[in-house]
């Protein structure tokens, strides 16, 4: 843990490196302003002193208006200085924490699924918010005041030593006792931020969650259960912020606790001397206002103390984050392909996502340029993840993938990606205008967006809308039918034109006449590319070329609809499954509800 | 509404504040006493051959000092900072409370990780306002009096005036600072919020940005916000690093003022040297609480932002609220809907226009029907999802809106269109986390749902934790597991909406006969794109553009040649 946080430390500093010369100006502030504050009491002096006790004869600038606006003149650059110092020192703060947020955004969106599956939403939202944030407090209320304070300090200490140097060391030698009590609670106290942290990370994603579900929630009356959930979460991050306030009220008195036994030393010891007559009282008084002076920045610095702990603990769970880096994905890694053929070959594929759990056992097939392929099989048999290899979202741990006859992992992932589209299972709309949605950041004109709107036959709602392609989708579609959000997916699918086309279960919540309509039109965009779709109706997928029939992970049969009905095999049972209810309607008639209870109407 | 939430938690707490703030003062007072034993002490060690014992007493002195401040330090800050820390917790669940009961039309305006800043961030910078810069400031004040007090007794009252005459100019400016300081945090909570939501949003599509391969666009995209978020910032220390440095300026009149003329009434003798020092020392004891005042006004700014922010949100009230007393929902009971339009708010068509449906209790009705065409709208409203006029929905002859809500929706069985599930156990997630359910149940109703083989095959069966919205399950698992939601609730109404689309065919029919065995008898809404889906059911609607077209049994509307026909002869 300590390693941890020193080489933080080493890292957060190394930020301040391209700041060096801003650093060192606004420090250079904080000493004028330090200046400043020592020139203030002189003024005083030089006015009691010299005119009102010793009444000097005021001439000029030396003269009692003259020092009252030499004062004025003194507090008013101080405040100029300290404010320039306040706002560049926050520059500098705000740049390292834009660089850092874009840093950990970046790394987020470069996460693998496979890290991405198993982390939660929360956590990584709060180190790019809170635990940035928390790095800011740093740069805005502590970083410039303790430079200041180890200013003071030191000069004190050296007044001090100048003075008396026994009486100095007597009156420094029961501060390490004060630093003594922070470090022994500074392991409990460190620990004590990281539980707040993840927790704060818990409560966000909790939120996430619940925002997004809260329809279900609702629908399922599990308010109180929920509420029970998250006064649990919130109530351990009670207790634990309780306990950070139990600390600082140790912490924060601790300062004026050492300065009286300080002073309890100094005049036990002095009193020694004062008897021996080997110290004059004056002296001693003397001394005890420097042990004021002292603890003043002191204080300051055991006050920040905690505000420093919880920015180094932000700082770990950043650089946590940051030292993914080795297992991004590198987008630009690899041959660089412009355009695909769209030849795709699976040979004795074996894939898990965890461990040896194989949800693919070698599985093999081999889809030619132009193909349309369809993969049926019962849920949970593979397919999904079969298109999730295509597209590289995970690595094969057996077997290899062949695209366009290269092994899938030396192609440019960017290149790859942007060539196949993928219409995925679950839609994701983002809160943008169905145009953007469509084209997402890419350069793909109006009149493209709406051709394949009118493809996917995505226009005949869209135009209705008041805004058309300009407006706005709310948070996931949530303002439009499932059906509806398939189709704009789709039609994204499609603007991309893509060599590859993927659609997973692309038509699910489609009624069958759209489909229909759909399918007529995307024959045509799919002449010349390369189409793999999955679906359980298969109504839909009679015309593929080629239907691969998964089971378990294996591919137990290939071939055409016809091929394979022949064969009479697991496809036939499945497409006989669907048909046999539709070929005889009268089956079982109203059989279902055969106890028609009362109509209560 | 924060205010009265914050007042009413006052209420509550108030003694523990109360004892907290004398404390407060208890710790201000001992540490006055330090001074006046060491004048004390000096005094004795002044004095030639002094007794030991008596230094030893003042020292003593100290030490008990130095307990005492610890100990009520100690006590006041847990109790007024520990109050913040529990009034934090407190907003955060009464908030949490408020979303709870927010209704959909809600939600479809705002985003979530907006939502989340405001439960975090917002309600953090209350707790700034409410804790630390309270007893600041209450500490502040009270040495500011007692010095005001001490000052007016010892020297001249004109003197005093003199000292006050910047204080209207500095209450002035921080008004006004204080106001640009509160819309300009404003600004940056937003902004903060913006983040937050774009942070959640581009992880939720990860799957999209990741397959068209967005990413640099998404990063270049985020440091737009962020350019923005820094401009925010520094545009809010701008006004308010001004506040402590001015302050100090303007009181500095009175210093020069006292300097100039207090020092010209010294040299023509009318006061004495002793005066002016005293009171240039009270000047000086003065400043800093001054100043911390200063510091003060921008929390407290902050937290004003902030909860003008939150009452952005409690101050919604939830579009759809209880209707009535009647508290629970009938058993066996038809459903009548007459005449029902619907529009959404905000959209200027109607999404169900003119529905009249009658279902005898226990009977199966399939809906059918193009995209869009307001199938799911039809659930939703029986639900109340959104509110409905009266005498349109009756349950079993009760209107929809004499039901309490929950005893409304306490009858349905859901499986909605998209599978929603929680990063829980799958066990916890078939319960939806209610209790009273034996496993057995639990295992039954995933083996109705045709799940429960492929979950026992899973590395923790039952106990295994799903990712975020099940993201470690197929699309079908996700269903079934859906399924097996609504009929573990054995539910008097069991609505199935497109909930059979990313299942297979064979289990389908199982499934479908599975649902026919434990529904005999039970009302039961099935919304297919399939036709086999709904075949059997006792009556099938075909929905157009929120009008239903055609209705009759699957014989009857295969005789008809309608729209259904159609449907059926394209399976
Ligand atoms: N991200 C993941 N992590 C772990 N296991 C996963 C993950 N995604 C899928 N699985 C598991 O892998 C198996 C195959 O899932 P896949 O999504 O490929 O099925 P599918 O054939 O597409 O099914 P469906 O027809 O239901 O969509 C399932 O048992 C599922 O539980
Ligand atoms: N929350 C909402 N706010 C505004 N309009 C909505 C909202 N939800 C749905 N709509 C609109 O109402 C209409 C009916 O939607 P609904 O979800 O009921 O369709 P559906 O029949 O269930 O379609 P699908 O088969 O695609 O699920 C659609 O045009 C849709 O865009
Ligand atoms: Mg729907």
């Amino acid at each position: 843990m300590k390693s941890a946080t020193s080489s933080s430390l080493r890292r957060l500093l190394s930020l301040n490196r391209p700041h060096a010369k801003k650093i060192a100006l606004a420090a250079f502030f904080v000493l004028l302003v330090n200046g400043a504050l020592l020139l203030q009491p002189y003024i005083l002096k030089v006015v009691i002193d010299d005119f009102l006790t010793q009444h000097v004869a005021q001439q000029g600038l030396y003269s009692l208006p003259a020092m009252g606006i030499l004062y004025f003149a003194v507090v008013v650059a101080a405040g100029f200085f300290s404010v320039a110092q306040v706002n560049l020192v926050n520059q500098i703060g705000q740049k390292i924490m834009r660089g850092l947020r874009t840093r950990v955004f970046r790394t987020i969106q470069l996460l693998p699924l496979k890290y991405l599956d198993r982390t939660s939403t929360g956590s990584l939202i709060t180190r790019a918010t809170n635990d940035v944030e928390a790095l800011s407090d740093l740069y805005t209320d502590v970083l410039m005041s303790l430079f200041a304070d180890a200013f003071l300090i030191l000069g004190i200490i050296g007044a001090m030593l100048l003075i008396d140097v026994r009486l100095a060391l007597v009156s420094l030698c029961v501060t390490p006792g004060m630093f003594a009590v922070i470090f022994l609670l500074r392991t409990k106290i460190k620990k004590n931020f990281q539980r707040v942290k993840r927790l704060i990370g818990r409560i966000n994603g909790f939120l996430a969650e619940n925002l997004s579900g809260m329809k279900l929630v609702q629908s399922f009356c599990a308010e109180k259960e929920k509420k029970a959930g998250f006064t649990g979460l919130n109530g351990e991050y009670f207790k634990s912020t309780l306990f950070q306030v139990r600390m600082n009220s140790v912490l924060r008195p601790l300062s004026d606790v050492f300065q009286n036994l300080t002073v309890a030393l100094l005049l036990w010891y002095g009193m020694g001397r004062i008897g021996a007559s080997t110290l004059e009282i004056g002296v001693l008084y003397a001394f005890t206002t420097y042990v004021k002076q002292f603890f003043s920045p002191v204080s300051d610095i055991a006050d920040n103390y905690t505000t420093i702990q919880s920015a180094f603990v932000s700082a770990d769970r950043i650089f946590e984050l940051l030292d993914q880096a080795p297992t991004l994905e590198d987008l630009d890694a690899g041959l660089p392909l412009d355009r695909l053929r769209g030849d795709i070959e699976f040979r004795h594929v074996w894939f898990a996502y965890n461990d040896e759990d194989w949800v693919l056992k070698h599985v093999s097939f081999h889809v030619l340029p132009g193909e349309t392929v369809a993969f049926v099989g019962e849920t949970g048999a593979g397919k999904t993840t079969i298109i999730s290899l295509v597209s590289a979202f995970y690595a094969a741990q057996k077997g290899e993938i062949l695209v366009d006859g290269i092994p899938i992992g030396d192609i440019r992932k960017r290149d790859l990606r942007r060539n196949i589209s993928v219409v995925l299972q679950d839609v994701f709309l983002f809160s943008e205008t169905i145009g953007r949605n469509v084209s997402l950041n890419d350069e793909i004109d109006s009149e493209e967006i709406e051709d394949a709107l009118k493809t996917s036959y995505a226009k005949v709602f869209v135009d209705f809308l008041p805004g058309g392609i300009d407006e706005p989708v709310m948070e996931r579609g949530s303002t439009l039918s499932a059906g509806q959000r398939q189709l704009l997916s789709f039609a994204r699918a499609i603007a991309h034109d893509p060599a590859v086309i993927v659609l997973d279960e692309a038509t699910a919540n489609i009624d069958t006449s759209t489909e229909g309509l759909i399918q007529k039109a995307i024959e045509n965009v799919a002449r010349d590319r390369t189409t793999l779709v999955i679906a359980h109706r298969l109504s839909t997928i009679r015309k593929a070329d080629r239907i691969v029939v998964m089971r378990d992970g294996e591919v137990v049969e290939t071939g055409d609809h016809e091929s394979l009905m022949d064969r009479n095999g697991y496809y036939a049972e499945m497409v006989q499954g669907g048909e046999s209810v539709g070929e005889n309607p009268d089956d079982s008639p109203e059989s279902s509800s055969g106890t028609r209870g009362a109509a209560a109407l | 509404m924060g205010r009265r939430f914050l007042l009413r938690f006052l209420k509550l707490h108030w003694f523990g504040y109360a004892v907290g703030v004398a404390f407060m003062f208890l710790a201000s007072w001992i540490q006055t006493l330090f001074p006046r034993i060491l004048g004390d002490t000096v005094d004795i060690l002044k004095t030639a051959g002094f007794a030991p014992a008596g230094v030893y007493t003042q020292i003593g002195y100290l030490l008990g000092v130095a307990a005492a401040t610890f100990g009520t330090t100690y006590v006041w800050r847990n109790l007024v900072i520990g109050g913040a820390r529990r009034l934090e917790c407190d907003l955060r669940e009464a908030l949490f409370d408020h979303f709870q009961v927010l209704s959909p039309s809600f939600y479809s305006r705002r985003k979530t990780g907006d939502l989340i800043a405001y439960a975090i961030n917002d309600i953090n910078a209350v707790r700034m306002m409410l804790g630390p810069a309270t007893s600041q400031a209450i500490n502040g004040v009270a040495v500011i009096l007692f010095t005001v007090v001490a000052m007016a007794r010892a020297s001249d009252w004109r003197l005093t005036l003199l000292a006050l005459l910047p204080l209207p100019f500095i209450v002035a400016f921080m008004l006004v600072v204080g106001r640009v300081v509160k819309k300009r945090f404003k600004r940056v909570q937003k902004t903060f919020a913006t983040i937050s939501d774009r942070v959640n949003e581009n992880i939720s599509g990860i799957r999209v940005i990741k397959a068209y391969a967005q990413e640099d666009e998404e990063v270049r995209r985020f440091e737009r916000l962020n350019d923005r978020m820094v401009e925010a910032n520094l545009a809010m220390v701008r006004v308010s690093s001004l506040l402590s440095p001015v302050i100090e300026a303007c009181f500095t009149v009175s210093f020069v003022l006292n300097l100039i003329l207090g020092g010209g009434r010294v040299l023509a003798g009318q006061i004495t040297l002793g005066d002016f020092v005293a009171f240039n020392g009270y000047l000086v004891l003065l400043l800093k609480p001054v100043i911390s005042i200063g510091q003060v006004i921008n929390v407290v700014q902050r937290g004003m932002a902030s909860l003008s922010r939150l009452d952005e949100i409690l101050d919604v009230a939830p579009d759809v609220v209880d209707g009535g007393p009647v508290a629970a929902f009938p058993a066996h009971a038809g459903i009548a809907v007459r005449d029902l339009s619907f529009a959404y708010p905000g959209a200027d068509r109607e999404a169900l226009s003119g529905i009249d449906l009658t279902i005898p209790a226990g009977r199966t009705l399939g809906i059918v029907g193009r995209t869009g065409s307001g199938k799911s709208t039809l659930v939703q409203l029986l639900m109340k999802m959104y509110n409905v006029e009266d005498g349109r929905i009756l349950f079993g002859g009760t209107d929809l809106n004499d039901f309490r809500l929950d005893a409304l929706r306490r009858g349905f069985g859901l499986v909605p269109q998209d599978n929603f599930l929680f990063s829980a156990t799958v066990e916890e997630n078939i319960r939806c986390f209610q209790g009273g359910y034996t496993p057995e149940q639990v295992a039954q109703a995933a083996r109705d749902a045709c799940i429960y083989d492929s979950l026992m095959a899973l590395p923790d069966g039952l106990g295994t934790m799903l990712g975020e919205r099940g993201v470690n399950l197929s699309g079908g698992q996700k269903q079934r597991i859906s399924i097996a939601r609504a009929l573990i609730r054995d539910p008097e109404v069991l609505v199935l909406d497109d909930a059979l689309s990313a299942v297979d065919t064979v289990t389908e029919g199982e499934i479908l006969a599975n649902l026919r065995r434990v529904r005999a008898g039970r009302t039961t809404l099935i919304i297919a794109h399939r036709i086999s889906a709904v075949q059997e059911a006792d009556e099938i609607v075909v929905l157009d553009a929120g009008r239903i077209v055609e209705r009759g049994t699957h014989a009857e509307l295969l005789a008809k040649g309608g729209p259904y026909r159609e449907i059926c002869d394209l399976q």
